[in-house]
Order: structure tokens, then C-alpha cells, then sequence
């Protein structure tokens, strides 16, 4: 056996080690390791419970807006607030901003720069990959930073500014934009479907893009519009067999995306989403609701403790972060570890674009997880699948803007109260948790989607959902494993991490990329 | 070829994507212009892992020059003094952070965190967090106020939550070029240029406050922030009103109050509202403003007031404005 840590493993954001077993050249035991205590939840406690929409957005530099939906959220929860619908709509619309922004850098400044591995060396197209994903000079790596920014502008025109505006508050938003905002932003994301989406991502019209209902529809895409990315990616990647791994939980679960400005509802988990709520068992097919106090964080393995003992899960509403000196005995990340309760059992969940999609029921993503499982290359797809349904979302939801009505209704604040804030943010099911008692945050919880992927295992020994997609990966060659990165990467990941080579306990080897 | 070197900390990598968002000119075009490249940076280098180990003892080595070192994020140096909150590469950042700071031409602190403590520094500040070289008010911080990089300028303070991308490569741009002094910096080392005016320069509400017109809830265009919603614009020293955020706005544009997210004390918390004192008067005062002097003008500027600013001025009604 062959232990191999890679410290850091970065271009995800955030910090994090991967310690990988290998048996041959198969991974056999997979440790995310989260190398990063910032304390966040305690700096939170005792403080005005307004203060979250200032400090929880922080958490994240590239999902800070779902953070601060989040605290909005459990604020609009905890004082009963009433959101007009033109709020509704911005917060979609700033929300959907943020995300688009995110699946352009995550894809071409993160992922695809992989495609250049030496691996790949050899294949008849990987001139063509570098020529287009290399990263700082590919066609397309450029045009992704060129374009990108341009969803922050969008945020920006209604949320003041991206990355960390506060501008989403229980009770609406603080904007009153003017038809002149909203004709901008409009000729702005009309800019990048013409410009960008439909020239390099796609390679063809958005809305016959939008059609695509199959596995067979997505081929005929790829042959109709070869030049595009994602067609390119679609059939690179199989030749490159990432449709084979990263397999990992049999479970996908998302909290659902964009609210429907009419029929806003913070207290009320089933509330009426474009994007449905719910968690799906591949085995079976079956669907089920989510109900967040089903939610729960165990620390059996994490640098925490409880007062109650650390075998046991508590709800966030419950939760506790007493941080610990990072070395104790069978403990080993600063991730907690998530568990959905369904009926008798403990669950770990997929979260992300890929879940996010098939939970709503995407039928091109449905299609192709019932034909090859959920593997990279799907998650990949996805997340353009994603890309294109975003920009159609963004003009819906500004074309049915309302100049006459409000953006905020002023909510009574309460001295006792408890919310939670179920968003699905870029990279997955994300949630905060708070308990105001005499007008203070007396506890405050923010449960991550890479902490829902990326935990450590559960007290009885049970991996989350990375390990088990990183377990039974083979890698070609150990001293350049680079299946062991794209896997981690296809999640989207919020750390950075690194990769070391451990033999023997002595590091000799490390990852090139 | 100028060899730049960015790290991150205690940070949420707000500052990466903020650089990210520049234009005219963009990171990638900065870099060609200026014959810089980025040795390594977390969200943007292909190497990990033992190959940036490598990288970065041949910068301890002096085997690799290295012009302007980055930092993201507070210096974590808990618990107990030990860093081990924040481990990269195999040990604390910190030891990194200190060996790096001393082979580096120029030392940049990009962000309030890395430049004060920020948010993680943050009372009861659980992970012993502070800045490169200060710790919010007091100069020191982890480096020390007698460091000085091999330029002999000490650590460039870039603060902001985040900090703007046209902040950040026009002093870069200034210290490529070789011509930044420590002349053109303030007490806390910022560029003066950048940090000279308070956020108020450029706000569309500045009628409003000049006249002591609130805006008594959020969600409106008119009204001053400063009175009733706890704008901290007036005592912030930043260029947000004039080089607005994504070519576009401003957080005061949109509603939003200034949190006074590049000064040393962020974050003061108690956010969206106007601490007073018994007499009603907010108890932070505009910048370089007695406590005398504000009541009197107050008093005189308020009842000066012109009509028109005082009730709403698109909507047909509303008594948000006073």
C-alpha cells in the first residue's frame, strides 16, 4: 500500500489536503483534509443579528451572494418578514449573476486547465485542448476571463458591488433600481449569450441548446456544433474516459433554486422553487422532500468537540463550533461531517450543479445519469447545461420587474427568534442556521455544500461523498494522478487544496499537474 | 520577466476573484504590459502540491527572485501561537509568510485581513489572527513595524473587503514601474491616492446628508444613510464613489450603507443602524467633525434645507424621508 498526500491541492477555493491510499494503482482510502479554522461562527455569536448580512458573506470570495441569501433568509424566517415580489426577483436575479459567473471560472480557470496534463500528451486532439484550455493563453481560458466579469457586473447594478455586497436584507433588498438598471443589465447578459455562450461555450443558439432533452440530443449537438466547448468537452472527455470515474454517493440532494417572486415563503421548507428541494436515491429513483431538521453535523472526526460527547449528530439549530488544536487522535480536517436522517438511515448526499439538476428534474441530465451514473464529465455538462438555463432565468425574472412596486417591506425585528436560510449556491445545498435570544445571535450555523461532500466519515465509519467517489479510481501513472484531481475538481470544490506524495510516511513524490 | 508571488491566508479569496473582475486592462492583459507573471497563485496555477514546494524554497533559497510577494487573508497564528489553524504546504502559513516576506522586493497586503486582521481578527478573534504588519489600529502586526522589504519600503497596505481591482494594479503598476515612494503612502501605508477622500466623495445622497435629510428605511434612492441605517461613509476613506465597483455601483448606489470595510476597526458590527447618544446625536461623527460643530451645523443646514429634497422625488408618497 501506497499513501500519497497532496498538499495543496488548490484551484478550488479554500484550503485543502487529500491524503489517497492507493493499492496498486487503484485508490483504496481517500482523507479531504481541511487545513483552514477561521471561526466565523464564534466571531458571530453575542453580536446584532443584522451583522450576518455583513460577516457571512465573507465566508466564501466566490459564493458570497448565496451566503448573504442565506442570512436574509434565516432573517426573513426569524422576524416573519414579508418580501415583495420585486425582491424576490432581484435576489434570483443576483443569485443567478453570481452563479454564472461561478460556472464560466470554476469550468475553464479551474477544470479544463487539466486538460493540458501530460497525460493527454499523446492524443490526437491535444493540441487542440491547449490551443483552446491552456490556461493564460487558450482561446477560450481567455475569452472566460473577458466574459466573466460580466455576470459581476450584473450583480453589481442591483447589489452595489461583487464580490461582497450586503445589499439583500430581511424584508427584500436595499436597491430601488430604475428601468435604466434593468435595461442594462438586460443588454449585458443579452451581450454574453451572443458574444460568449452561444460563440464559445455552445457553439450554437441558446434555445435550440435549451431543447436538448437526451443523451442522443446532446450527440447530435456535438455534431451539429463541433466548434463549441461543450461538444468538444463532451467528446474529449469520453475519449478521455472521464464518464468512468468519480462515481461517488447514491444519493443526490439539493435545496433548490430560484424562489418564485409571488409565492415567497421563508418558513416553509416546501416552498415553491423553479429549481425543486428534494433528495433523490439513484438506486431506486425514488424522491424525497427535504426537511432541514433532518439536517445534522457529527464531529467524530473533525478538529471539534461536543459537550454532549462526539459520537452523537446535532442539528444546526443545536450545533456547537468548539474548535480544537488540529492534531487530535482520529481527528483530521476542520470539516464537520454532514448527515441528511432519512427515515432510519444516515445519508451523504451529493450536492452540486449535477444534483441541483437532476433533483429538478433536467431531462438531458437525467437521461444522462440513468445511462452512465454520475461520473466527471457529467458534472462538467452540467454545469454548462446550467450556464445556458441561468441566462434564460436572469431575463424572466427582469422582464417581469415591477417599477411600481417596492423592493423592502421594513420587517419588526424580534428579540427571540429562530431561522434557518436553504439556498442552493454555486456549488451546492448550502444553509445557515440562527437563534437570536435578547436581540443577539446566541447561535449561529452555516452548513456548506463542500462540507456536505467533502466531510470526513461518519462515527460509524461511514465515507461522504468524495471518498466515495475518489475510491476505486485508477490512476495511469502514480507519479502524475491526475483521475485523483479531476475528480476532486469536478465538484467545484470551496478549498484550496493541495497534493503531497506520501511513501512510507516519508514524502517523496508529488503531484504534477 | 518580474516574478510576483500571491498566498492566501485567513481568507475567503474575495481579493482573487475581485482581481479577476478588472478590466482595461484585465489580470491576463496587466501581466503581458507589465512583463510580470504570477509564479504561482492559489486559483490560477496549474502546479500543486510537492512542485510548488519546490517553487517556494527556491524562493528561501534565493535560486528564484522573487518581486512582489501577495498575501490574502489575516496571518492565523493560533492556537496558541502555533499557526496550526492554518496549515499549507505541509506547515503553519505563517512560517512561510515570514521566511517569504524576507526575499521579497516588495511586500503587498491585499485586502483589509491582510492588511489589518479583518474579520477573522475580529473580537474574540479565535484564531489569533492578525495582519502582515498591523493589527488593526497598532503597528506591528506579524511582521513587525520595523520590517522593511529589500525595496526598504515596509508593507503595502491594500485594505478593502475587498479590495478593488483598479486599486490594486495601479499600485502595482507603481511598483513595476519603480517609482512608488514611501511618500505616496498614508499613516497605514495605503496608496493616498486610493485613500486619501472618505466614501462620501461621489455619493449620489451627498445633498442629503450636507442638508441632514434621512432616509429613515432601506429600499429607496433619496435620503442619507448616515443618520438612521449606520453608513459609515463619512468617516471611511476609500475611492468607492469614484472608481465605482464592476464599472458599475457602489453599495450607498444601491442602498446599501457602507460597513467601512478599508479602515484598521472593520468590522465595528452593529451594522445597518445609527448608534446615538442620549441626545440623539450618532456617535460616530463625520470625519474631522467636533461634536460642537456638528450640532450647530446640523441645526443651521436642516432648517436651510430645500424643499423639493425633502419628500420623495419620483415616488407619488412615502414618509421614509425626513
Amino acid at each position: 500500500m501506497n499513501e500519497r498526500v497532496i498538499s495543496p491541492l488548490n484551484r478550488v477555493e479554500g484550503d485543502l489536503d487529500l491524503k489517497v491510499i492507493f493499492e496498486g494503482r487503484k485508490v483504496v482510502k481517500a482523507y479531504p483534509m481541511s487545513r483552514l479554522f477561521r471561526g466565523i461562527e464564534v466571531i458571530l455569536k453575542g453580536k446584532y443579528p443584522m451583522d450576518s448580512l455583513v460577516i457571512t458573506p465573507r465566508i466564501c470570495g466566490i459564493c458570497g451572494g448565496s451566503h448573504l441569501l442565506s442570512a436574509a433568509k434565516s432573517l426573513d424566517m426569524a422576524y416573519g418578514a414579508k418580501v415583495p415580489p420585486n425582491a424576490v426577483r432581484l435576489r434570483n436575479v443576483l443569485t443567478l449573476a453570481e452563479m454564472g459567473q461561478n460556472d464560466v471560472r470554476h469550468t475553464y480557470l479551474m477544470f479544463m486547465i487539466d486538460s493540458v496534463n501530460r497525460k493527454y500528451e499523446k492524443l490526437p486532439f491535444y493540441r487542440d485542448m491547449v490551443l483552446r484550455w491552456a490556461p493564460y493563453v487558450g482561446t477560450s481560458y481567455k475569452q472566460a476571463v473577458v466574459w466573466s466579469k460580466r455576470y459581476a457586473e450584473i450583480y453589481a447594478i442591483f447589489g452595489g458591488q461583487w464580490p461582497h455586497g450586503s445589499a439583500m436584507v430581511p424584508g427584500g433588498i436595499t436597491a430601488e433600481p430604475f428601468p435604466n438598471d434593468v435595461v442594462k443589465a438586460k443588454g449585458i447578459i443579452r451581450q454574453i449569450t451572443a458574444e460568449f455562450l452561444e460563440r464559445t461555450v455552445l457553439g450554437g443558439p441558446l434555445d435550440q441548446f435549451l431543447e436538448l432533452e437526451s443523451v442522443e440530443d446532446l450527440e447530435q449537438w456535438a455534431k451539429d456544433y463541433p466548434e463549441g466547448d461543450v461538444s468538444k468537452v463532451w467528446n474529449y472527455g469520453q475519449s478521455m474516459g472521464w464518464h468512468r470515474i468519480g462515481k461517488g454517493s447514491q444519493f443526490l440532494m439539493s435545496y433548490g433554486h430560484v424562489n418564485v417572486p409571488e409565492d415567497y415563503d421563508p418558513a416553509n421548507s416546501r416552498e415553491k422553487l423553479v429549481f425543486s428541494r428534494g433528495i433523490l436515491d439513484l438506486n431506486s429513483w425514488d424522491r424525497f422532500e427535504v426537511d432541514p431538521n433532518n439536517v445534522l453535523e457529527f464531529v467524530a472526526h473533525s478538529f471539534y468537540t461536543y459537550d454532549l460527547g462526539d459520537r452523537i449528530g446535532l442539528n444546526p439549530f443545536m450545533g456547537q463550533t468548539n474548535p480544537l488544536p488540529p492534531n487530535g487522535k482520529g481527528k483530521y480536517t476542520f470539516t464537520k461531517t454532514f448527515r441528511y436522517k432519512l427515515k432510519d438511515r444516515y445519508v451523504a448526499p451529493e450536492v452540486g450543479a449535477l444534483s441541483m439538476l437532476v433533483v429538478a428534474g433536467n431531462r438531458l441530465m437525467t437521461d444522462l445519469v440513468k445511462r452512465f451514473g454520475t461520473n466527471v464529465l457529467a458534472r462538467e455538462v452540467a454545469r454548462f447545461v446550467r450556464l445556458a438555463l441561468i441566462h434564460e432565468l436572469i431575463l424572466n425574472n427582469l422582464d417581469t420587474y415591477d417599477f411600481n412596486g417596492p423592493t423592502y417591506i421594513k420587517p419588526q425585528e424580534r428579540q427571540f427568534a429562530m431561522g434557518y436560510g436553504l439556498v442552493e449556491a454555486s456549488r451546492g445545498s448550502l444553509g445557515h442556521w440562527i437563534v437570536v435570544e435578547d436581540g443577539k445571535i446566541e447561535n449561529y450555523q452555516v452548513v456548506t455544500p463542500t462540507q456536505i461532500n467533502m466531510g470526513p466519515e461518519d462515527p460509524e465509519g461511514n465515507p461522504s461523498h468524495l471518498t466515495m467517489a475518489l475510491v476505486g479510481t485508477e490512476v495511469e501513472d502514480l507519479s502524475n494522478p491526475i483521475e485523483v484531481a479531476h475528480v476532486v475538481r469536478s465538484h467545484d470544490a470551496c478549498m484550496v487544496c493541495n497534493v503531497h506524495v506520501l511513501d512510507g510516511g516519508k514524502e517523496k513524490l508529488a503531484m504534477r499537474l | 520577466m518580474r516574478n510576483l508571488l500571491w498566498l492566501q491566508g485567513g481568507a475567503c479569496g474575495g481579493n482573487t476573484l475581485s482581481m479577476l473582475n478588472a478590466s482595461d486592462p484585465d489580470v491576463l492583459e496587466f501581466l503581458h504590459q507589465h512583463e510580470a507573471r504570477f509564479l504561482w497563485h492559489p486559483s490560477l496555477s496549474p502546479e500543486c502540491g510537492g512542485d510548488l514546494k519546490r517553487l517556494l524554497n527556491s524562493i528561501l533559497e534565493a535560486r528564484l527572485e522573487l518581486h512582489v510577494f501577495l498575501f490574502e487573508g489575516s496571518v492565523i497564528t493560533g492556537p496558541n501561537g502555533t499557526g496550526q489553524y492554518n496549515m499549507f504546504a505541509g506547515k503553519p502559513m505563517m512560517h512561510w509568510v515570514r521566511e517569504i516576506a524576507k526575499r521579497a522586493k516588495y511586500v503587498v497586503a491585499v485586502g483589509d485581513c491582510a492588511s489589518f486582521g479583518g474579520i477573522p481578527a475580529a473580537d474574540p478573534n479565535p484564531t489569533q489572527s492578525t495582519g502582515l504588519q498591523y493589527h488593526r489600529k497598532e503597528a506591528g502586526g506579524f511582521l513587525g513595524k520595523d520590517f522593511r522589504s529589500s525595496s526598504g519600503l515596509p508593507v503595502i497596505n491594500l485594505s478593502g473587503c475587498p479590495v478593488h481591482p483598479e486599486w490594486l494594479f495601479t499600485t502595482l503598476s507603481m511598483i513595476l514601474e519603480e517609482r512608488i515612494t514611501q511618500g505616496d503612502l498614508d499613516d497605514f501605508n495605503r496608496p493616498k491616492i486610493f485613500y486619501s477622500t472618505t466614501t462620501q466623495f461621489g455619493c449620489p445622497r451627498q445633498p442629503y446628508f450636507t442638508f441632514k435629510i434621512a432616509s429613515k428605511e432601506l429600499g429607496h434612492r433619496e435620503g442619507c444613510l448616515y443618520f438612521e441605517l449606520g453608513c459609515r461613509g463619512s468617516y471611511t476613506r476609500s475611492p468607492c464613489n469614484n472608481i465605482l465597483w464592476n464599472n458599475q455601483s457602489s453599495k450607498t448606489r444601491v442602498g446599501t450603507p457602507c460597513m467601512g470595510c478599508t479602515e484598521f476597526d472593520f468590522p465595528t458590527f452593529n451594522f445597518f443602524r445609527t448608534e446615538k447618544n442620549r441626545s440623539g446625536i450618532p456617535k460616530r461623527l463625520p470625519l474631522g467633525v467636533s461634536r460642537g460643530s456638528y450640532i450647530t451645523l446640523s441645526a443651521i443646514a436642516r432648517g436651510a434645507a430645500p424643499q423639493y429634497l425633502v419628500r420623495p422625488l419620483i415616488k407619488r408618497e412615502g414618509n421614509w424621508i425626513e
